[in-house]
């Protein structure tokens, strides 16, 4: 399915009380391809991967993902639709070992996971498990504990995380936060390589503007919570709204 | 499990069977055995709930004290088989700890130990302020439970040894739910409960089925108590039971499973000495209890190792 349709966001807002921190946002997601949100701070780039991801219930609207709706369903089902997610706060199981935290992540996926002989037996994941450890250079940390990992390593056994549940569509909500500029480009080169070799589909949101220029195949741009611009990159970046609500003033 | 920790389960088992054996052991000696193993054991499920999937429940007196009224029901009434007994615990403790979790795993964090205390507090007030099952006064002058008919445990050395056993198996059960599959998304619950959801995990199922299997087995711990004491009554459905269940986890060392064995253990023997001395005994207790806590922190089995990180983490 490469011209496929994978995930479609249907007009979606989400209020916090008095805020609207989405206004009617629509995008459509093709398989395969690398998706950017971007936009300056608070415009509802977070908010908007937590309503596709289940964490919130938009106020209105639809998610659909793979022709099948997931509006308002929870984080765990979702999970099990295909949908992975990192977040823009390290978020990750921080007093066991980094082998430790992948092995959960990849047990939720094997067939014993939910039934009841899962009470006293326990799967072998362990080969999925070193894969990804190597993929992302950690098999030298894997009996450290993950709170014990430096800031970039911590971000990256979250993308480990997120992918051991196998998923078609990844969601990655600023993965290079806090990481240097060299530590960026490297993380991004990853990013897209693993992509690639997976055939992952990325939703991604991304500060860096170089970044997101050379990764992407399509960009949105929020500004205070309504989509401004959808294109490839190079019409983003000649969009004279765009660079007036974002590249213009606000480039950081 | 490993065959070092195979080895020192069978010496410390082997030991505990051999204890009747030795000449000081008197009849009152024995009882305290009894008390010593059955609270460490039901100190053991609690940590379950406390160290694994940190849960505070704060009514697991309740789930004691149900079992124990189980089984003083049927003795009663004339029926002396102990499987009987300990099959209406499970089915009497699983039913309520049902209905109690499904509510509790709700809400997070504080809520949970709220709303276990407070349903605790309902059945208390309802043994104890009701007549159904002897107002407060409970149920007394029971007869003995029955292995097989005509196999009474009626001697200390028979019920101490009934505790050995039902502490072997809940021991080894606990062992090998840590260790499984489950046991490993109970840890990830307790380490981060919204990234277990984002991974697929359905956090409220699995902390019902952990609440579920901590209840019973401490609910088979109440039901054994009846054949020791001959009686069950409101107190033990008290909400400081409660209380003291959470000490005995915390002096004993949070998410061992040993520890709250020995933290249980511990408490009840101190508990006893001391009260049999001086009238003041909880002043003595507690502040042998806070001295714990301040400098054992993560409990008497600290004395003994120092284990890298959270407990009930794992090398690959
Ligand atoms: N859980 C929440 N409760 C209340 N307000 C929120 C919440 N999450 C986000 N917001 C608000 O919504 C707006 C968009 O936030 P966010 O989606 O995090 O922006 P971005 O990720 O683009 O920086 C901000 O004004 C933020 O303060
Ligand atoms: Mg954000």
């Amino acid at each position: 399915m490469e011209d496929g349709v994978l995930l479609e966001v249907e007009s979606v807002s989400k209020s916090f009380g008095a805020l609207a921190a989405l206004a009617r946002v629509s995008l459509t997601v093709r398989a395969g391809e690398v998706f950017s949100v971007i936009g300056p701070n608070g415009a509802g780039k977070s908010t908007l991967f937590n309503v596709v991801a289940g964490l919130y219930a938009p106020t209105a609207g639809r998610v659909v993902l793979q022709g099948e709706e997931i509006t308002g369903l929870g984080p765990e089902v979702i999970n099990h639709r295909g949908l992975a997610k990192t977040f823009q706060i390290t978020n990750i199981f921080p007093g066991i070992s980094v082998y430790d935290n992948v092995r959960v992540a990849a047990q939720s996926r094997v067939p014993l996971s939910g039934r009841l002989p899962s009470l006293w037996r326990r799967p072998d994941v362990d080969g999925p498990v070193m894969e990804l450890l190597a993929a992302f250079g950690l098999t030298g940390r894997r009996h450290e504990l993950a709170q014990h990992l430096s800031h970039g390593e911590q971000r990256y056994l979250e993308i480990c995380l997120a992918l051991a549940t196998d998923p078609t569509l990844l969601l990655l909500d600023e993965p290079t936060a806090g990481m240097t500029p060299g530590e960026t480009k490297g993380a991004t080169a990853l990013i897209r390589q693993i992509a690639r070799s997976r055939g992952l589909t990325v939703l991604l949101i991304e500060h860096d503007m170089s970044v997101v220029m050379g990764i992407s195949d399509r960009i949105a741009v929020l500004h205070f919570g309504e989509k401004i611009a959808e294109g490839p990159p190079e019409a983003i970046r000649s969009d004279p709204q765009v660079i007036d609500a974002y590249l213009g003033g606000a480039e950081d | 499990m490993s065959k070092a920790v195979s080895w020192r389960v069978a010496l410390v088992f082997g030991a505990l069977a051999a204890l009747p054996l030795t000449p000081w052991m008197s009849k009152y000696y024995m009882l305290l055995a009894f008390d010593a193993l059955l609270f460490g054991a039901v100190a053991m499920s609690l940590d379950l709930l406390m160290g694994y999937t940190g849960l505070v429940s704060f009514g697991h007196a309740a789930f004691f004290g149900l079992g124990a009224y189980s089984t003083a029901v049927l003795l009663e009434r004339g029926v002396l088989s102990l499987w009987l007994c300990l099959g209406l615990a499970v089915v009497v403790v699983g039913a309520y700890a049902l209905t109690v979790s499904y509510f509790a795993t709700t809400r997070r964090g504080i809520y949970f130990a709220l709303l276990t205390l407070i349903f605790a507090e309902v059945v208390y007030t309802f043994f104890r302020y009701t007549q159904t099952f002897g107002g407060s006064d409970g149920i007394q002058g029971l007869p003995a439970p029955q292995l097989l008919p005509g196999v009474a445990i009626d001697t200390p050395v028979r019920i101490y040894y009934l505790v050995v056993a039902y502490l072997l198996l809940a021991y080894l059960a606990c062992r090998v739910l840590v260790w499984s599959h489950f046991g490993r998304v109970l840890v990830a619950i307790r380490e981060n409960e919204d990234r277990a959801r984002f991974l697929g995990y359905n956090v409220q199922r699995y902390k019902m089925g952990v609440c579920l299997i901590s209840a019973i087995l401490t609910g088979l711990a109440g039901a054994l108590y009846p054949g020791r004491a001959a009686y069950a009554t409101p107190d033990l459905l008290h909400w400081s039971i409660s209380g003291e269940f959470i000490i005995m986890v915390m002096i004993g060392g949070l998410g061992t499973l040993v520890g709250p064995i020995i933290g249980g253990a511990f408490f009840i023997l101190l508990q006893e000495k001391v009260s049999s001395y001086v009238e003041w005994y909880s002043i003595i207790v507690g502040l042998v209890l806070v001295l714990i806590v301040l400098f054992a922190p993560r409990g008497l089995l600290s004395f003994r190792r120092a284990p890298r990180g959270r407990p009930g983490g794992e090398a690959a």
